[in-house]
């Protein structure tokens, strides 16, 4: 996955300030320009002009006979109507509609073992759990390729032992799974910890007077704490969806390794990132891009919408 | 010289990995810059105020050569950069060459990427240069390949002449004798098969395109044609391609060939295990072979690629590089200096011969040297390989690469994974393949014959 989120989830899930608009305005002040400038001066050159120059490019076609040419909206209509473009975004919805609830189901289930105190050293194994988070995908990609590897890989090899023989997780049935696999392993930790922390965030009230009326543990977990972590479940889902929709690296390594069980337009990233590499399409690849960051919009807007209409958002 | 890449995993998916760190967009872990400045070396003996030449290449220890170049050319200072092995350079390289700065002034890019460079008027002509002077230091195949009538585009440099290397112990098992034709190679994959269903004559690799045309090159049938301009000829459906799809179609359904990868850890453990008995490979496919082959040591031989004539003598190349110099270049005849000197000189190939380059030559001097065709390696015990395919170097035909091969590569292994998997035959492979190059074609503004 491809996403930067942290700022994001934790805005999100830090204790709500009665923030009103009018105190900020009354605050308003020349000098806070300085202080924000350099991020906009950032902003605007790595975000803003790149997005600007593929809108741009987008709207053109070169060809290796006839040179460049302005050619309109041409490069939307040919992604709009390429099989390849979409058949990489039904893969990647699929891909999110398995990983994303077993991550979750998983991560909420540790998160919950660590709220409740259930695990001496219970620091110690939630930071393990994190360490993944901290190997980079391209490295987690490499290392599981590594584990998974047909032939030799250890894994592989306990598969033979039990008397599974040659299981291909890089086959064209297994190579989702796979990398389904290799992402819950990066993310569980990471969403256990924001999943832990909301959990944290549950008034102790709350559960003490449940239990007091004599409500049982489980009836707190799934009544009580789950209902009040709901808001960092969507945000998990929704940030998870749009990686899912990003789907590059882990994809792109074992590629490298088998490069007959991932497809030039496995994910729509790839679609995008080979149309431009392989086919030096870059106009059509930039058009592409546009298309797959509108669809991404969408979904947060979407999102945004639905949340705040459920007075989840302040 | 083939992607590095397949042969050692780590260090070339490393290097990919890079790249896919770069173009991700930066994850939530701030990943390294993708080797942006790639460190130059080979100028420790040069002079100050000799003319620069920048020089991009990846085969391992070229830096040897580079050294002895500035030692013995004092005006020249060649620096030699590695930026990545085969499609991160072409990336670079086609980037800073439509940026209009940053490119090199020599680089390595193989037979098949050069048409690329040739089509955007990127590459010079050599022939400024006198480079026709060393024309017939090459083997013909080689010099066509590089050149349309009497312009040079680059100086050829190592090629993959093909060969049939074959396990002589498990042959010998089974009592065949490598196959002098086509017709006996299919006849002794399936005997060989019968015999014991765990074994194969051979691997059949679909999805590695390059291998798969230089096989069709040698049974007259490439699919390809392209001399320059706006036409190109993609034929992977008539006659010639369909009887080449019909015989290993044959050989695939009748699980008489192993329909696997090849040049990586997989295919190599197969020959090693006595799996593969034989692997339809190139000069630089032993050496690739030995730092995985265990106890198949010693046992290998080469002898000629099967024949589709009986008693002819025709053969393929697979893989190889040339050096063409750059329009971009600021020193292009000193640059045209450097490459006609790696490339026709016996100075340069008496370094690049030899290990950690292990270059084949197209240079005929070297391809005729009785101290190269005599070399033995632990491989193949006291035989030598060099010999068969140096004659293979002589007996390969010219092909006419189209100016899209990255492409070609790119959908090449999607087009070609069902093959793998028996749930597509080679012959509706080529088809949807033709299918989507031609499609391709047309976009880039190609008039496209399929005949």
């Amino acid at each position: 996955m491809t996403i930067a989120v942290p700022r994001a989830a934790r805005e999100d899930l830090g204790p709500r300030r009665p923030a009103g608009r009018s105190s900020w305005a009354a605050r308003r002040d020349r000098r806070g320009l300085w202080f924000i400038a350099p991020f906009l001066v950032a902003f605007v050159l790595f975000m803003i002009t790149p997005l600007g120059y593929a809108v741009y490019s987008s709207l053109y076609t070169t060809k290796l006979i006839g040179g460049t040419s302005f050619s309109g909206l041409a490069n939307y209509r040919e992604t709009l109507e390429s099989g390849q473009f979409w058949s990489g975004v039904i893969r990647t919805v699929i891909y999110a509609a398995i990983q994303i609830p077993v991550m979750l189901a998983i991560s909420f289930f540790f998160a919950t073992i660590f709220d409740l105190g259930l695990v001496k050293f219970g620091r110690v194994f939630r930071t393990l759990f994190f360490v993944p988070f901290a190997v980079p995908g391209v490295v987690a990609a490499l290392m599981w390729s590594f584990i998974l590897e047909p032939q030799f890989g250890p894994i592989t090899r306990v598969f033979g032992v039990l008397g599974v023989h040659n299981v291909d997780f890089f086959s064209p049935s297994l190579v989702l799974p796979t990398i389904i696999l290799i992402v819950i392993w990066e993310w569980t930790g990471y969403n256990m910890v924001i999943l832990y922390t909301a959990l944290k965030q549950v008034p102790r009230e709350t559960v003490e007077a449940a239990l007091m009326e004599g409500a049982s543990v489980w009836t707190v977990i799934l009544r009580i704490k789950l209902p009040m972590v709901r808001p960092a479940i969507v945000m998990i889902v929704l940030v998870n969806t749009i990686g899912a929709l990003q789907l590059f690296t882990e994809p792109f390594i074992l590629g490298t390794f088998q490069n007959q069980a991932i497809s030039s337009n496995y994910t729509p990233t790839l679609y995008i990132y080979n149309t431009a590499i392989g086919g030096q399409q870059y106009n059509l690849a930039a058009a592409a891009a546009v298309v797959l960051g509108l669809l991404i919009g969408l979904i947060s807007i979407g999102s945004l919408l639905f949340r705040r209409r459920r007075g989840e958002l302040g | 010289m083939r992607f590095p890449n397949k042969i050692s995993l780590f260090a070339g998916a490393l290097a990919v990995s890079l790249l896919a760190a770069g173009c991700s967009g930066g994850g939530s872990t701030a990943a390294p810059p993708p080797s942006g400045s790639p460190s130059v070396s080979g100028t420790a003996a040069c002079r100050s105020g000799a003319t620069p030449v920048t020089f991009w290449a990846w085969v391992p220890g070229i830096v040897r050569a580079v050294q002895a170049f500035n030692a013995s050319h004092p005006s020249i200072c060649v620096s030699l950069s590695n930026v990545g092995a085969g499609s991160p350079e072409y990336t670079k390289l086609t980037d800073s060459l439509k940026a209009g700065s940053g490119a090199p002034d020599v680089a390595e890019v193989e037979f098949d990427e050069l048409p690329s460079f040739e089509i955007t008027h990127n590459v010079v002509d050599l022939s400024k240069f006198g480079a026709a002077n060393v024309k017939n230091q090459f083997v013909p195949w080689a010099w066509q390949e590089v050149s349309q009538g009497s312009t040079v585009y680059a100086m050829p440099g190592d090629a993959g002449p093909m060969g049939l290397y074959y396990n002589s112990t498990l042959l010998a098992k089974y009592g065949i004798t490598p196959p002098t034709t086509w017709a006996e190679f299919a006849q002794d994959a399936q005997r060989l098969h019968s015999a014991d269903p765990q074994a194969y004559l051979t691997n059949f690799a679909a999805a590695d395109l390059q291998w798969v045309l230089s096989l069709m090159a040698q049974d007259n049938a490439y699919p390809f044609k392209y001399s320059g301009g706006s036409n190109v000829t993609i034929n992977f459906t008539g006659p010639k391609q369909t009887a080449f799809a019909n015989y290993w179609q044959a050989l695939l359904s009748a699980h008489e060939v192993n329909a696997t990868t090849d040049v990586d850890a997989t295919s190599f453990a197969d020959m090693d295990k006595g799996i593969d008995a034989t692997w339809l490979s190139s000069a630089w496919g032993p050496s690739y072979f030995a730092t995985d082959a265990k106890q198949s040591i010693g046992a290998w031989r080469a002898a000629p690629l099967p024949q589709w004539t009986a008693g002819a003598n025709v053969a393929a190349n697979w893989g190889g590089s040339t050096y063409p110099v750059f329009s971009q270049s600021q020193h292009q005849a000193a640059a045209a200096t450097f490459s006609e000197w790696l490339n026709s000189s016996d100075a340069a190939w008496a370094i690049t011969k030899t290990a950690p380059s292990s270059l084949f030559p197209t240079y005929k001097p070297l391809l005729a040297d009785p101290t190269f065709t005599g070399i033995t390696v632990p491989l193949s015990g006291t035989s030598t390989p060099n010999a068969v395919f140096s004659q293979a170097a002589s007996n390969a035909g010219a092909v006419q690469w189209p100016p899209f091969m990255t492409e070609a590569l790119t959908v090449s292994a999607t087009a070609f994974a069902g093959v793998l998997n028996g749930t597509q035959t080679v012959n509706a492979a080529f088809s949807s393949f033709q299918n989507t190059l031609v499609k391709y074609a047309q976009q880039q503004g190609f008039t496209v014959s399929t005949s």
